[in-house]
């Protein structure tokens, strides 16, 4: 049986960092967000690959159908299997990462109290559309990710991932000639309607483009380890008013 | 007196966590449950687990009000009235969000200092009294919203699990008014843990047993 008070302790002690963001003694925690079969499990693969050797890691993953996402992980042999839960949605993967975080914050709670003290814990959001991104309730920060097969308008068409995600990705660049699209416009549009926020057009066969996103993580996680990262809220919906935005005569 | 807090407890909306609940339907589903069934399940609950829950949630309640505040019979007698570790389990899991809440809105208030470090962790009733305690609902208040909660999930879910009109979903629950009515009344009259009822309905339980067995699950219960 565990200690009664240092579970006390514990107990206090997670739920006081998980309401002070810029507590540095605690694990970053990233979201990954992005509509489904863009490849997030696979930059969660890829993260964990990267990066597991350097940081202490630990993933959350949540699906419609519970346990896909954790099981491909467990199968990649990335991560040691118990760092990898699983996040029953109830079929509102939406829900659980923006409206009612509180079984994903029960999850990333388990793994720093099972494995801490962590670096690094992944949460994965189910595979939903384009408006669905993380509450800062739950995570620190968030990728958000599409890829050139959705099509080379998905990144002009926006939305609030696309838009305020802290890192975008336009992933599967490899399959770019095959689908038709040109990345550098691509990449072009979203930096348009990011104001400036990063870009990186990923593949995991690009073994450049894999080495700027652990580069981002690690930039991120300093950020957060000296509480000069502010989480922000994408929101659920796309901005009203853009200061790049397209008049309404079609310019 | 506390008329918001009261709609806050029933409301489907509160953020802990209970979307990923379904009150034994996605269990029963999966064992044959169909459709046209659901009010016939809806009545089982409010004769056997709903009145467990709601008793238990106003014992808590009344160990909240005390000094010092002590939950520990009423978790050990609805822990031994809750035979199947899955839900056990789904309780504390589901008890955790409430928790959560309760912390958020007065961290020092007695009823919820007395929540921290109980192992297992709280079951949900446990958790609704010290929650009811902070908002100040009355246990009548209390007992209503865990027994409509009931109803609300099972409605709830069935729109996932055995999709039909919306609204049909409201013509079940009024249905079942006085049903519900009668769990509150039950729930009222428990004087101590020693006679929380044991409305262990054997066949939620043998469905619950097996749905903690399985890998593609919408609902943790």
């Amino acid at each position: 049986m565990p200690d009664q008070q240092s579970n006390q302790q514990s107990e206090q002690h997670l739920d006081q960092q998980s309401e002070q963001h810029s507590r540095p003694s605690r694990a970053l925690r990233l979201g990954v967000a992005g509509p489904v079969g863009t490849g997030k499990s696979s930059i969660l693969a890829t993260l964990c690959r990267e990066l597991a050797g350097e940081l202490a890691m630990a993933v959350v993953t949540n699906d419609i159908y519970t346990d896909e996402d954790a099981r491909f992980l467990r199968s990649a042999g990335v991560l040691p299997t118990e760092r990898i839960r699983a996040v029953e949605t109830g079929a509102c993967p939406h829900t659980a990462i923006r409206d009612d975080v509180s079984a994903n914050l029960d999850a990333v709670e388990d793994l720093e109290e099972a494995y801490g003290p962590l670096d690094l814990v992944l949460v994965e959001s189910g595979g939903d559309n384009l408006t669905a991104t993380f509450s800062p309730a739950l995570a620190d920060a968030q990728l958000f990710c599409i890829d050139v097969a959705g099509g080379g308008d998905v990144a002009r068409k926006g939305g609030p991932g696309i838009t305020g995600a802290d890192l975008l990705i336009i992933n599967k660049t490899d399959l770019a000639p095959y689908v038709e699209v040109d990345v550098a416009a691509m990449v072009a549009d979203a930096s348009h309607a990011r104001d400036g926020l990063p870009v990186l057009a990923l593949s995991k066969n690009d073994p450049v483009s894999v080495a700027e996103l652990a580069d981002w993580v690690r930039k991120m996680l300093e950020r957060h380890r000296s509480g000069t990262h502010v989480p922000t809220d994408p929101g659920p919906m796309a901005p009203h008013s853009h200061s790049h935005d397209h008049g309404h005569d079609g310019s | 007196m506390a008329g918001l807090a009261s709609l806050l407890l029933g409301d489907g909306r509160l953020p802990v966590g209970a979307y990923t609940y379904s009150a034994g339907l996605e269990p029963a589903v999966a064992a044959g449950l169909t459709r046209d069934r659901i009010p016939a399940l809806l009545k089982a609950r409010l004769h056997t687990a709903a009145v467990t829950e709601a008793a238990a949630a106003v014992l808590a309640l009344r160990a909240a009000g005390r000094d010092p505040v002590d939950y520990g019979p009423v978790q050990r007698a609805l822990a031994a009235r809750t035979p199947a570790a899955p839900l056990r389990e789904a309780s504390a899991t589901l008890g955790r969000g409430v928790q959560r809440l309760a912390r958020r809105l007065d961290p020092g208030h007695p009823a919820v200092t007395a929540l921290t470090g109980i192992r297992p962790r709280p079951l949900r009733p446990v958790a609704l009294g010290a929650l009811g305690a902070v908002m100040g609902v009355s246990e009548e208040e209390l007992a209503r919203g865990v027994v409509y909660d009931e109803l609300q999930t099972i409605a709830s879910a069935a729109l996932k699990l055995l999709p039909g009109d919306p609204l049909d979903t409201v013509t079940w629950i009024l249905d079942a008014e006085p049903h519900a009515a009668a769990a509150v009344a039950e729930a009222l009259a428990v004087r101590s843990p020693a006679e929380l009822p044991a409305r262990t309905p054997p066949l939620t339980e043998q469905w619950a047993l097996e749905h903690a067995q399985r890998e593609r699950r919408l609902f943790l219960a």
